[in-house]
């Protein structure tokens, strides 16, 4: 029996009781590299919330296959969800990731420092450590931000739309860091994101967000060139 | 010379007064990095006012429901801020209500607050006209009029909030920096904002009843706007407001004394000044560096 690490039952997700996504039923395996994708507005961000904790859970049940409090998700917003006004260098915002395993009253020390200063270097940003955060160009914000992620050593990491709004060498670059940490250190990954052709050579499966509901499947059958058509139109295929 | 050498004296005759200033100077910046941070500036004119107007129905409500209290004494300004934390937190904590609900915009119900709070200040003055006089000194500010006592309650209270903020910076910095992420991480974002409102609630509450609205207001925006300005580090930011602040108290208090001014809007125009002199520096710095070389 597979390794389950994230399991939805019956799960319903909204805002103010006022569900979104209903009958929301599937599983996420150790290691597995799994890509939300849908229209604007179908609910990707907010089954992608859910899943996180961050709005109720209005029906069914959500169940973690590791301990929250022990290891909480990496989580990975968007990067202009966060203000350019806080002073704060790049290591100071990776240094943020370590405050999951701490509690009230204890700073970080060394162990942190180092810890923080590993992820930024996992990331391929370990020589702009000190730079100011809002100085640095988006590709590299984002990279940050998944350095902020793996300093609270996950088991899950989860990314709202890691490449949108920068160039293709930076979106190629980000990407090529996420399927790292999955190939390489077996982290499993949940992507929400628009950009299929960067994301279908990497994914091994898709959740399909759409109506109401959410169907996952195995990528070459998700992103069948018969289903893109059906959804986006050809354009999407031929891209 | 002399005067400096007069205000350093320990027998200065307003040393208390120069101490409380200088508090209220370091302290206040201390929160209202968090204002800036929070881009709640406004919020720091509403606050003070809405401090105000619990002064007034503090002293409206002690009357109807006691008697008439005792003008001048301890026990008054300890009425005072009993009424000024009431309201103020009470305003923090509604207002965070309407922001995480996102009803309405930010300066909609930050300017509702301030007309609500102004118009219930007048109310309730003008429902106790036996204590008008003494009120209107305590919402002005009487710094002058701080004694040792109050001197030792401003110290002990504001202490105490200057440990709060440096023990659970990282929490306050999590939480406002990315709610999201200290929900993910299992922290209790609503228990730490309720604790930063705690302290910025006490802490506008003494600032009202020791310095009043205005120099409340202006050393909880000031020194931190000048602060970011020069620094990159959040630890480096906090400590440099408060220092600017503390400074901006000094010097202010320095010139009043001097040259007979008014004490409180002394300070603000002196620590207003300084932001104006490290903004144009900074404008000119920026526009140099643009200008490509020859």
């Amino acid at each position: 029996m597979p390794d389950v690490l994230l399991a939805l039952e019956d799960v319903t997700l909204g805002y103010d009781s006022r569900p979104v996504l209903q009958h929301l039923t599937f599983t996420v395996e150790r290691g597995e590299f799994l890509a939300l994708l849908g229209p604007n507005g179908a609910g990707k961000t907010t089954l992608l919330r859910g899943v996180l904790g961050l709005i109720p859970v209005l029906a069914g049940r959500v169940t973690y296959g590791f301990d929250r409090q022990a290891s909480p998700p990496g989580y990975v917003p968007q990067r202009d969800a966060l203000d350019p006004i806080f002073p704060l260098s790049a290591h100071e915002v990776v240094l943020m990731g370590t405050y999951a395993r701490l509690g009230p009253l204890r700073a970080t020390g060394r162990v942190q420092k180092r810890r923080a200063a590993a992820a930024l270097d996992q990331v391929g940003l370990a020589s702009i450590a000190h730079e100011p955060f809002w100085s640095l160009s988006g590709g590299q914000k984002q990279r940050v931000l998944i350095g902020r992620a793996l300093a609270a050593e996950p088991l899950l990491l989860v990314l709202d739309e890691p490449t949108a709004g920068v160039d293709p060498g930076a979106a190629a670059a980000i990407m090529d860091v996420i399927m790292r940490l999955n190939r390489d250190d077996g982290l499993t990954v949940v992507l929400v994101t628009h950009q299929l052709r960067l994301a279908r050579p990497l994914v091994r499966s898709v959740i399909w967000v759409d109506d109401g509901g959410a169907t996952k499947g195995p990528t070459d059958v998700m992103l069948s060139p018969e289903r893109i058509i059906d959804v986006f139109g050809a354009l999407a295929a031929g891209g | 010379m002399s005067t400096l050498v007069q205000i350093l004296s320990p027998d200065f005759l307003l040393r208390d007064a120069l101490v409380g200033s200088v508090l209220v100077g370091l302290v206040c910046p201390l929160v209202g990095v968090y204002f800036v941070l929070r881009r709640m500036i406004f919020l720091g004119v509403a606050l003070p006012q809405l401090s105000a107007a619990g002064i007034a129905f503090s002293f409206l409500a002690y009357r109807v429901f006691v008697g008439p209290h005792e003008h001048g004494g301890l026990s008054e300004r300890a009425l005072g801020m009993f009424g000024s934390f009431g309201f103020t937190l009470a305003g923090i904590v509604v207002l965070s209500f309407f922001e995480r609900a996102g009803r309405e915009t930010v300066e909609a119900r930050i300017g509702v607050t301030y007309a609500v709070a102004a118009a219930l200040t007048i109310l309730f003055l003008a429902a106790d006209p036996h204590g008008d006089a003494q009120m209107v000194n305590l919402l002005k500010g009487d710094i002058l009029a701080t004694t040792s006592a109050s001197l030792d309650v401003l110290t002990a209270v504001l202490g105490a909030v200057v440990l709060v903020l440096f023990a659970f910076r990282k929490e306050f910095l999590l939480v406002s920096f990315d709610r999201d992420l200290a929900v993910v991480f299992g922290k209790n974002a609503g228990l730490w904002d309720l604790l930063l409102y705690l302290a910025i609630g006490v802490t506008i509450s003494l600032g009202v009843t020791t310095a009043g609205p205005l120099v409340t207001f202006g050393f909880l925006v000031v020194p931190p706007l000048t602060a970011r300005l020069v620094t990159r580090h959040m630890l480096a930011f906090s400590l440099t407001a408060a220092a600017l602040g503390a400074a901006s108290a000094f010097a202010g208090f320095y010139l009043a004394f001097r040259f007979d001014l008014p004490l409180g809007p002394a300070e603000v125009a002196f620590a207003s000044l300084v932001l104006l002199v490290v903004g144009t520096g900074r404008a000119l710095r920026n526009a140099m560096r643009r200008v490509p070389a020859a």
